[in-house]
């Protein structure tokens, strides 16, 4: 996979966490989705690890120097590899 | 979390209706925030976009913090509060909600901001932006005497000294891949092959 389909898989994980968690602000009591919550979440970080593995941290968290500093920015767009 | 504490005793009206100003005013957090967030997809080099970047989210927590201020002047006022302050104006159209607004009752307006597509122009512009943010902020400590306000004020108001001294590095750095003779011979945000777009 290159790098824009892995970010592109990520971005969706990422959004799909997202929008749990909007649904969890009116349904705090639905346990069921609080378990698909850390299901999800648990499935971003194995993503995120994978994409940062090998293109680097995307993440300030996990970052080792400066590497938020770097290319492509958000807005950039599909750029190569 | 906020990124300063905010924890005001006693509500004072008066006091809100000034600080309101750095909410929606002309030199406010949301101003910053807008400006430098759209100031950063037409920066040339890495170091600014990340400057304008992380200033610009900076500003949303500054809002958030002016946002909880307000809020906590306003709590529990009674109607004769209300109208001895002169609050009584901002009451009749927000209740004590938190409106972005200045202190005159001007509502926000970007006209208050630019985004040039200039690095100098933009950087120069974020320059006296924090200048007229410091200025606002110690317009606010001459009026405020309660601590519990005036702390999270000082806060604010070393932040807009801190970003102006990033800010004066950016444009620093951007000139200094500029031609010397000329800084503005071309636009490095709009011209290809202007200055050195190397990340040394």
């Amino acid at each position: 996979m290159n790098r824009h389909a892995m970010m592109k898989k990520l971005a969706a994980a990422k959004f799909a966490l997202w929008e749990i968690h909007l649904y969890l602000d009116t349904h705090p009591e639905d346990i069921t989705m609080i378990a698909a919550y850390k299901k999800y979440e648990a499935k971003y970080a194995l993503l995120l690890h994978e994409y940062e593995d090998k293109y680097g941290a995307i993440n300030i968290h996990d970052a080792h120097g400066v590497e938020w500093l770097k290319d492509p920015w958000p807005w950039d767009g599909k750029v190569c590899d | 979390m906020l990124q300063y504490p905010v924890n005001i005793k006693n509500p004072n009206p008066k006091y809100a209706q000034i600080i309101i100003s750095q909410y929606g005013g002309p030199d406010g957090e949301l101003g910053a925030s807008l400006r430098y967030l759209s100031q950063r997809f037409s920066m040339p080099y890495p170091e600014l976009k990340g400057l304008l970047t992380d200033i610009g989210v900076e500003e949303l927590g500054h809002l958030e913090m002016i946002g909880a201020i307000v809020y906590q002047l306003t709590r529990n006022l009674s109607y004769d509060e209300i109208k001895k302050s002169g609050f009584d104006v901002y009451f009749v159209d927000h209740t004590t909600g938190v409106y972005p607004t200045a202190a005159s009752g001007f509502p926000y307006t970007a006209a208050s901001m630019q985004s040039k597509g200039d690095l100098i122009a933009d950087l120069t512009e974020d320059l006296a932006a924090e200048q007229k943010a410091r200025v606002t902020y110690d317009n606010i400590l001459r009026l405020v005497d309660d601590p519990d306000v005036r702390e999270p004020i000082k806060f604010l108001r070393e932040r807009e000294v801190v970003h102006f001294q990033r800010f004066g590095e950016g444009l620093r750095l951007a000139t200094d891949r500029l031609d010397s003779k000329n800084f503005y011979i071309c636009n490095p945000s709009f011209d290809d092959n202007c200055g050195c777009k190397c990340n040394k």
